[in-house]
């Protein structure tokens, strides 16, 4: 195994396990709920998940048009499958479908 | 001795993860299959997802590594990358309200993903408890599935989807879809702006600036806008 793969590993790896732990040491035991802190966090939720949809997104969208169809063909399979059963499991799994059949049928 | 709360957030968990199972486990075949292709080993690909476990983050590594990049710039790029995750820890905390604990924070913390960080907030949106037992469970599934599905895809090697075009393009797209899943699972009116902000101020901040700067813009500039629409609805309210 190659040193610099096992460095940036532990590198990424060690910075990114102190992201998520440290924050869980603040004490939010007396934050205010209709603080500035409380609200920003609580907003941040839907941001964050949006902002990773979009941000997977832009590259399919900025490639071939047949690639921006499947990419759509997959995103209205996610929302259709998500209305009929309410599942992200399901929904996940039909835009995958959706998206490699629209592939597999010339959109590629 | 389990109280019965305890073992239904434990039950819970296990159906929370499997959305996330099954959604990891194609994304790690993809990362094992395009390591490999860009010269790393088996054993290599293993090692950055034992590691890291960062999905997007692993996948600009074997770039990074592919490109040459000095070990030091290329960790803190990374690092840089996932500064998003210091929000997702006291997010969810504060969704727990009154259930919040950390005694086993540095465990579960370890796996405090943005899929595994989405399906949480689902789940507490939906009415579930919070318990760190739900959490490792949800956190730890979603980690065997990506290491299991790394070894899968290095294995396979790296021209393992040049004959299955179909299955690639499937593969691709699981992760948006994963996302754009979760998104309509909290979706409520109250949220559409933030959303809205979120969305235009990622396409802004990666077009002119870098995909992390989108993730940051796009993150922080959400969450202000639903600070003061929460804040105007307070006020309206009032």
């Amino acid at each position: 195994m190659r040193a610099d793969v096992l460095q940036l590993a532990l590198m990424a790896g060690g910075l990114t396990y102190l992201w998520r732990y440290l924050p869980l040491r603040l004490n939010l035991g007396d934050m205010p709920k209709d603080g500035l802190l409380a609200r920003f966090l609580a907003a941040t939720g839907p941001a964050a998940i949006a902002t990773l949809f979009i941000a997977e997104m832009l590259p399919l969208l900025q490639d071939t048009q047949a690639v921006q169809g499947r990419a759509g063909v997959g995103v209205l399979a996610v929302i259709l499958a998500f209305v009929w059963r309410k599942s992200v499991v399901f929904a996940t799994l039909a835009g995958a479908f959706a998206c490699g059949a629209a592939a597999a049928l010339g959109l590629s | 001795m389990a109280t019965a709360q305890e073992k239904s957030s434990v039950m819970a968990g296990f159906q929370a993860v499997i959305p996330l199972v099954l959604g990891y486990f194609p994304i790690a075949f993809s990362f094992g299959v395009a390591a490999t292709r860009t010269g790393l080993s088996p054993l290599e690909a293993f090692s950055l997802s034992l590691i890291v476990f960062a999905g997007a983050a692993q996948f600009l590594a074997i770039a990074l590594l592919a490109s040459g990049a000095p070990v030091l710039v290329a960790g803190l790029t990374l690092a840089a990358m996932n500064l998003r995750h210091l929000l997702y820890g006291p997010t969810l905390l504060q969704r727990a309200g009154e259930d919040r604990s950390t005694r086993w924070g540095w465990l579960w913390a370890f796996a405090l993903t943005d899929e595994v960080f989405g399906a949480a907030l689902g789940a507490l949106a939906k009415g579930q408890r919070f318990s760190e037992g739900f959490m490792v469970i949800l956190g730890f599934g979603a980690y065997g599935s990506w290491l299991a599905g790394t070894v899968a895809g290095a294995w396979a090697g790296g021209g393992a989807l040049d004959s299955w075009p179909a299955v690639g393009a499937a593969l691709d797209f699981m992760l948006p879809a994963l996302f754009l899943a979760l998104l309509l699972s909290i979706l409520s009116a109250r949220q559409v702006p933030a959303i809205l902000i979120a969305a235009a101020a990622t396409v802004v901040g990666t077009w002119y600036g870098s995909s992390t700067l989108g993730l940051f813009a796009g993150m922080i500039g959400g969450a202000v806008v639903g600070v003061f629409g929460r804040k105007a609805e307070a006020v309206d309210a009032g």
